[in-house]
């Protein structure tokens, strides 16, 4: 090929390979969701298996979603204090706390801590069951593993995320004014007071629809990413690391999403 | 019975290349060959874990590959599949992953203590005590008893045909035969039809009514072990020679003994 050709066909090729990619792991993820509902639409998914995924996915993600919102408050708090100390009037401290929380940080850690701690558990199981056979066992017993392994897991986290970010929320708010009392010596009332004045009950919609939605999509990416491992333990690590990155980069593309599409 | 037509299968290399054979029912056929040679890949086309490039399988004249979801899954359910390292569901305990073999309605009509009653049945056939097993977890188990629940799962609804991959491999000598013995009485228990595929040359001589041997993707022999042993193939020749050596090599063991 000569020169000029050659050098517009490689960048040509990446982003071949990019679409095809892309393109895969949509079409891959649209299958699983379409699955997925079929199977609980038919009553092919049983209770005992979404209530276990509820339990690994709500009650033991709880105590860290507590540390993080804790800490995501406290730290909040003291940042924006040193910030508008002397500048405005101090209980807009806790507009700020209120806001930050509810909107952006109560969600958006929430959701890191899951992608850390069930994203990345989920696919490594899945992994590790695909690479040892266990899926086509599944299969050979004529079972599907969309309706014993998928959709359990995509509807545990759909229902339970809303609530470890309603959680999240409620326990940044009170250490981030516990925070403000103790550092800049807001009180109580007084940080209410701030909370109220710019307060809009749609703020917490907005703040469990983004539960919402980072709850389909961290268990429809890492199922997704589970199922596709291949290559024995290597393949296993590398699916997860894979579906890390993967599920961090769907969570901040689609929180970008978020104000545009509901705040306006 | 069971026919293969024409399989073509590529991965990073063509595996499968024009592949035909059938296997009628009620035979043992085991299937033998080089590494890397898709004997595996065959075993899985047989109920569609793996999707050919081109080509059918088809069981009992029903393609395996035309066939839908609902109606692929009760294909399998008449077949029983023994895998590799025995697959078995890591966070469930013998009695769940045998059960598993027991698909969801007939569990449904069977009740718990049926089930139990077919699960600890399924065990002793493939010479497991149910007391001492049930309630273990797969970790639990040496690789000769989880092949064995691998088995029993695989048996426990008396499936008409029966796909073993490698059945015997990473066992020891003692195992390995009577896992091979198993093999010979679940076969004539449930007059099955399987395919037996394996590194074992002594084995598959003493299990199966024919052999099959393949070669880059391609059928090279098939025939009785009688034929097997006759041929003059040089591949055949070099897989019957190491059977004869390793014969040899037993009868200087027990000579010495």
């Amino acid at each position: 090929m000569s020169g000029p050709l050659e050098i517009v066909a490689g960048p040509l090729r990446l982003l071949g390979r990019i679409s095809l990619s892309v393109a895969r792991h949509a079409g891959g993820m649209s299958l699983l969701v379409w699955r997925s509902a079929q199977a609980a639409a038919s009553g092919g998914v049983r209770f005992r298996d979404v209530i276990t995924q509820a339990y690994v996915i709500g009650v033991q993600s709880l105590p860290l979603v507590l540390v993080t919102a804790t800490l995501s408050g406290v730290v909040t708090s003291q940042q924006g204090g040193y910030q508008i100390t002397s500048s405005v009037p101090l209980y807009f401290l806790g507009s700020v706390v209120t806001s930050s929380v509810i909107l952006e940080l109560g969600p958006v850690l929430t959701a890191v801590v899951l992608i850390g701690r069930v994203g990345a558990r989920i696919t490594a199981e899945l992994g590790t069951m695909q690479v040892s056979e266990q899926i086509d066992a599944l299969y050979s017993l004529g079972r599907d593993p969309v309706p014993v392994l998928a959709a359990p897991r995509l509807i545990a986290g759909t229902l339970t995320m809303p609530a470890l970010v309603a959680i999240a929320d409620a326990v940044g708010v009170v250490a981030g004014m516990v925070a403000a009392r103790a550092t800049v010596g807001l009180g109580y009332e007084s940080f209410l007071y701030g909370s109220r004045v710019f307060w809009h009950s749609y703020d917490l919609f907005y703040s469990l629809m983004k539960a919402l939605v980072f709850g389909f999509t961290i268990p429809l990416v890492s199922v997704h990413m589970g199922l596709l491992t291949r290559g024995g333990a290597e393949g296993v690590g590398r699916s997860t690391t894979a579906s890390v990155v993967f599920m961090i980069i769907a969570v901040l593309v689609l929180d970008a999403m978020f104000p545009p599409l509901l705040l306006n | 019975m069971i026919q293969y037509i024409n399989l073509h299968k590529t991965f990073d290399r063509p595996v499968l290349a024009g592949l035909d054979l059938e296997v009628a029912d009620g035979e043992t056929l085991a299937v033998i060959g080089p590494s890397g040679t898709g004997k595996s890949v065959l075993l899985k086309t047989t109920i569609g874990l793996v999707v050919p490039d081109a080509g059918d399988v088809r069981i009992d004249g029903q393609s395996v590959f035309a066939a839908r979801r609902g109606l692929l899954a009760q294909i399998r359910r008449k077949v029983g599949y023994v895998f590799q390292y025995a697959a078995l569901f890591d966070s469930q305990t013998v009695y769940e992953n045998v059960a598993m073999g027991l698909p969801d309605d007939v569990q449904a009509e069977l009740g718990p203590g049926e089930i139990l009653r077919r699960v600890c049945a399924s065990l002793e056939h493939v010479n497991l005590e149910p007391r001492r097993v049930l309630a273990k977890l797969p970790a639990e188990l040496s690789g000769g008893m989880r092949k064995r629940v691998g088995l029993a799962r695989a048996i426990i609804g008396e499936p008409r045909i029966i796909l073993y991959d490698e059945p015997v491999t990473g066992l020891d000598p003692v195992n390995t035969a009577a896992v091979e013995k198993l093999i010979v009485e679940v076969d004539a228990r449930l007059q099955a039809t399987s395919i037996v595929v394996t590194h074992d040359i002594e084995g598959a001589l003493a299990i199966s009514d024919r052999i099959a041997l393949l070669a880059a993707g391609k059928l090279r022999f098939v025939g009785t072990p009688q034929e097997f042993r006759r041929s003059q193939d040089p591949l055949v020749r070099a897989f019957a020679d190491r059977h004869a050596a390793a014969e040899a090599a037993a009868s200087d063991q027990l000579d010495l003994v």
